[in-house]
């Protein structure tokens, strides 16, 4: 697997973090307000909460997209919070596998340039990436719709690519949001069965949503509830939903 | 005059590249302003992706400035037939002793630009980008140099008349004329080959001390021995390179050799000498601004890549200008 | 070089995928440069034709001016200048303008004895009698005769004048003998009214071509009244103005290009919310700025090379296929009568750089801040959308 975890510490740092969009401005919205939270290697965190309690945005900057207005993050104790963006790009490809809510496929494009396309930049050769797609699209069975376009394929089918494609750079930790939106029953159970198997190869998997099957399952080793961009007791979190 | 389409297509690119270099310095002003790596708010945020489009500015204006540098040699041949007495470029720049100046600052800002670009390059890949500041003051120096490119070319072409009686390379690249290059095509074949391959010699000692070990001296050395390097092999190539590359004992023009008719070889030639000049300069230009650990741990890294290149070029401009003193059949010494 | 290979594959996939866009941008694109292209080529085409047939000139001609206006030149000068070290032969010739009103064209009527070494016959043979002719293809093509017929031409004193075509022109240029009219000395002077001691003007032939101009200075010198024209004069006058009027052509053409770029600018500005949707995912999921920057900056050069190249191969096709059909009027000027020769097909590679320029690098130009706009989105925004 690609990354280095070290032993001990926490692989995620996150310190007196704040998050403010538009900046005094009218519509200034203050997503996250002073989190603080350590995340360790190995574990599967379920984020839970109401829609607008900043759950997409502590993803946004866990998973490097977004930089906190105020407070500091850490990747394995580097400060990533400052980086300049090309740094920030890197560690995302390199460090990150995403599953959107939305998929985020290029719809116009085939399954097999779908996981190529955002492994462009990585030194990797040409062959190799395609070795390694060709790969994982036989894990998920998708191996004759490679050359398939996108938005011709059912919702289960693009919901396997874009886990395909979250894989594609054997990425040590993997964000999810909201995966299972859009599935019905069977799907769901299979795709936690899929990050099982991934828990199980020693990734650790961050996972946001309001599914009671996700954030209930034997899967998850912790649960973080969010509320108007403040951490909530767990506990109290979980008498709430129930 | 103007009217000639390389001329105008020539004044279209310097335009081109001084309007790019207006907009860079405007993005540079902001910059130098509101710069505040520290900070995450939305206008840092707008600078640094700011940042992008000035490198890129950057980078098409030198691409451009290396085109337009040729494409004004082209020119030059192309209209000399229009002056009494030019046989070559030469001819054309001396209907009007401005071109001389154009050349001279084209020169100039290829060098410049190519600093510039290298030095973006080490600080984009700190983190922590320390050398912003500097940079883009730098940048603002370049753009009074792009509108002197600019105006120089216009007064030279707008000065030119047709049918001014004008002396080509034969009387100013030989020794019977006056002047500093007169002076130097008229220095002795015996002493000229020496002095050239001794400063080759020492050239290439230092870049592979250089290689070898780390040394601030060694750099500061080989920076002033790679300017030396540049002007002894142009005057090399006027007082006894060209003739043998030409096969003939008296003609000297250092512009020939880029047409076709001698299959273009002033362009092999030029690029090695560039290349050679311009990365052995580069260690000791960016020494002293590698102030921080991160700019230490990328010049470092760069180095060794800079140095083989500038060797690259070396070899490269030795062999293209010296096969054919070592294999052709003229022979100068004993002459 | 790996990522470069990749990134122009990634550039290609995107061109494709808005095909409709892109190949109406470069058909527009390709049609400018065709016309910019057009206007080079030809000229470059006529200054070579033109460059041709002034080898075969004299290197001197010896005109004679009064009050600033040409008049014929006594034949004795030409002893004068026989008699300076380093020059050849010195030949009268006589030669002058016929307008036809009926088919309004304008002929050049010469006797042989200056010319001959310089022309090459298609047919026939010269004159050898006064009542016979050499005709250029030209007026072959608008009078009618053929070998055989008669030219029938009207003299000053509006007496007819018949003369029996002997044979037709093919010169190694058109552009000089096309509209020409070949006599024989005596029968021309008949013609025109010119007294024996007097021609048009002398040719000089000079030894050493490096003593022209010293030979010219010398006649203007000893005599006064006379214009020597080197060969090198009329080769800078030639230059000159072929490239002023390419020059000024391409300045009119400015306008299409000016137009295009700004097409070009409104195109790579608005680019498509798929596209947006698309760099910012790729951007979410680890591409930098400045590799989107650089695939865009590929596709835009993929463009203008296509583009370059199609619009060449048109501006080509219509230059030395269809002989320029559009631009010629605006080019050759004063003559009626067309000279419809086979332009050479001359391409050199300073012409080409110079339309490169002039198309490629404003393009790119134009669409850098555009391709930066597009590629400085924020991947915080696809999370979030």
């Amino acid at each position: 697997m690609n990354a280095d975890i070290h032993n001990g510490g926490p692989l995620i740092r996150i310190d007196e973090v704040s998050k403010i969009y538009h900046h005094d401005k009218p519509d200034e919205v203050r997503a996250l307000q002073n989190i603080s939270l350590e995340l360790f290697p190995g574990e599967v965190v379920a984020l839970t909460g109401p829609s607008g309690s900043g759950k997409s945005t502590l993803l946004s900057l866990i998973g490097c997209m977004a930089r906190p207005t105020s407070g500091t993050i850490y990747l394995q104790e580097r400060r990533i919070s400052r980086l300049p963006e090309a740094f920030l790009a890197r560690i995302r490809r390199e460090s990150f596998g995403f599953v959107f809510q939305q998929y985020h496929l290029l719809r116009d494009v085939s399954v097999l340039d779908n996981l190529m396309f955002p492994l462009y930049p990585a030194a990797l050769p040409f062959m190799v990436m395609r070795e390694r797609a060709l790969a994982l699209l036989e894990k998920f069975t998708l191996s004759n719709k490679q050359k398939t376009k996108v938005r011709q394929l059912s919702g289960g089918e693009q919901q396997r690519v874009a886990l395909a494609r979250a894989l594609m750079a054997d990425p040590p930790i993997i964000i999810a949001d909201e995966p299972t939106a859009h599935l019905d029953a069977e799907l769901s159970s299979e795709l936690l069965g899929i990050l099982t198997e991934l828990h199980a190869e020693g990734r650790t998997i961050i996972i946001a949503s309001h599914d009671p099957v996700v954030y209930r399952s034997p899967l998850i080793s912790r649960r973080i509830a969010l509320r108007h961009g403040n951490l909530v007791d767990e506990n109290q979190a979980a008498g709430a939903e129930q | 005059m103007i009217l000639h389409p390389g001329i105008l297509a020539l004044l279209l690119g310097s335009t081109l590249i001084l309007l790019m270099l207006l907009v860079a310095g405007g993005v540079a002003l902001r910059i130098l302003r509101y710069w505040n790596a520290d900070s995450g708010s939305a206008t840092q945020l707008q600078l640094e992706r700011q940042t992008w489009l000035v490198s890129t500015l950057l980078k098409y204006a030198f691409g451009f400035q290396i085109i337009t540098l040729f494409l004004f040699l082209f020119t030059l041949e192309e209209i000399h037939p229009l002056f009494v007495g030019a046989m070559c470029a030469t001819g054309s720049l001396n209907a009007n002793l401005v071109g001389w100046l154009v050349l001279l600052v084209k020169i100039g800002l290829v060098f410049a630009a190519a600093f510039w670009l290298a030095i973006n390059y080490l600080d984009q890949r700190t983190e922590d980008t320390p050398l912003v500041r500097f940079k883009y003051v730098t940048l603002l120096l370049l753009i009074p140099l792009v509108a002197l490119d600019l105006w120089l070319q216009w007064e030279y072409f707008s000065g030119l008349r047709p049918q001014m009686i004008t002396s080509c390379c034969g009387a100013l690249f030989s020794a019977e004329g006056e002047g500093v290059i007169s002076t130097l095509a008229g220095l002795p074949v015996e002493q000229a080959i020496p002095l050239f391959f001794a400063v080759v010699l020492l050239y290439a000692i230092l870049l592979l001390a250089s290689l070898r070990w780390r040394a601030m001296l060694l750099r500061n050395l080989l920076f002033v021995v790679s300017v030396l390097l540049f002007f002894v092999s142009l005057a090399a190539l006027v007082s006894f390179l060209s003739l043998y590359i030409y096969q003939m004992p008296s003609h000297q023009c250092p512009f020939d050799m880029l047409q076709g008719h001698y299959y273009y070889i002033g362009y092999p030639i030029y690029l090695g000498l560039f290349m050679a000049t311009l990365f052995a300069m580069l260690p000791g230009l960016c020494r002293p601004l590698a102030t921080t650990p991160s700019l230490e741990r990328e010049l470092k890294r760069s180095e060794p890549t800079w140095l083989r290149l500038a060797l690259f070029g070396l070899i490269l401009f030795l062999v293209t200008s010296c096969w054919q003193m070592v294999f052709g059949p003229l022979i100068l010494l004993g002459y | 070089m790996i990522f470069n290979f990749k990134l122009l594959e990634y550039s290609l996939s995107s061109l494709w995928r808005r095909k409709e866009k892109n190949i109406a941008l470069i058909i527009v694109y390709a049609l400018v440069i065709a016309t910019l292209g057009s206007v080079l080529l030809l000229t470059h085409a006529l200054k070579t034709e033109a460059v041709t047939t002034l080898t075969a000139a004299p290197e001197i001609v010896v005109q004679r001016t009064q009050g600033g206006r040409h008049e014929l030149i006594p034949v004795t000068y030409a002893e004068t200048i026989e008699g300076f070290p380093g020059v050849g032969k010195v030949i009268p010739r006589v030669w002058g303008y016929y307008y036809d009103s009926l088919v309004k064209a304008n002929l050049t009527l010469i006797g042989i004895e200056g010319y001959q070494e310089q022309l090459e016959l298609l047919e026939g043979r010269f004159p050898q009698s006064p009542d016979e002719c050499v005709i250029g293809s030209g007026v072959a093509a608008a009078f009618g005769p053929q070998i055989g017929d008669l030219l029938v031409l009207e003299d000053s004193s509006k007496r007819r004048s018949e003369f029996r075509v002997t044979g037709v022109f093919h010169a190694a240029s058109n552009l000089l003998t096309n509209d020409l009219v070949v006599l024989q000395e005596a029968a021309l002077r008949e013609f025109f009214a010119m007294p024996d001691g007097l021609a048009t003007d002398l040719t000089v032939q000079v030894y050493n071509s490096r003593e022209i101009s010293t030979i010219a200075k010398k006649i203007a010198y000893f005599l006064p009244d006379s214009r020597p024209i080197t060969r090198e004069e009329l080769l800078h006058t030639y230059d000159s103005l072929f490239n002023w009027r390419s020059g000024m052509m391409l300045a009119v053409f400015a306008s299409a290009l000016m137009a295009f770029l700004i097409l070009a600018w409104d195109r790579a500005t608005g680019i498509s919310a798929e596209e947006k949707r698309e760099i910012g995912i790729l951007k979410a999921l680890g591409w930098e700025t400045s590799h989107v920057l650089g695939a865009k900056l590929r596709e835009a050069l993929l463009i203008s090379l296509t583009a370059f190249i199609a619009g060449l191969l048109l501006a080509w096709l219509h230059v030395f296929v269809l002989g320029a059909p559009l631009l010629v009027p605006l080019l050759k000027g004063w003559s009626v009568l067309f000279p419809t020769f086979d332009l050479p097909r001359v391409v050199d590679l300073y012409q080409l750089t110079v339309l490169a320029c002039v198309t490629i690098l404003p393009y790119l130009a134009c669409t850098l801040i555009p391709a930066w706009k597009a590629a400085s989105s924020d991947p915080d925004d696809v999370m979030r959308g």
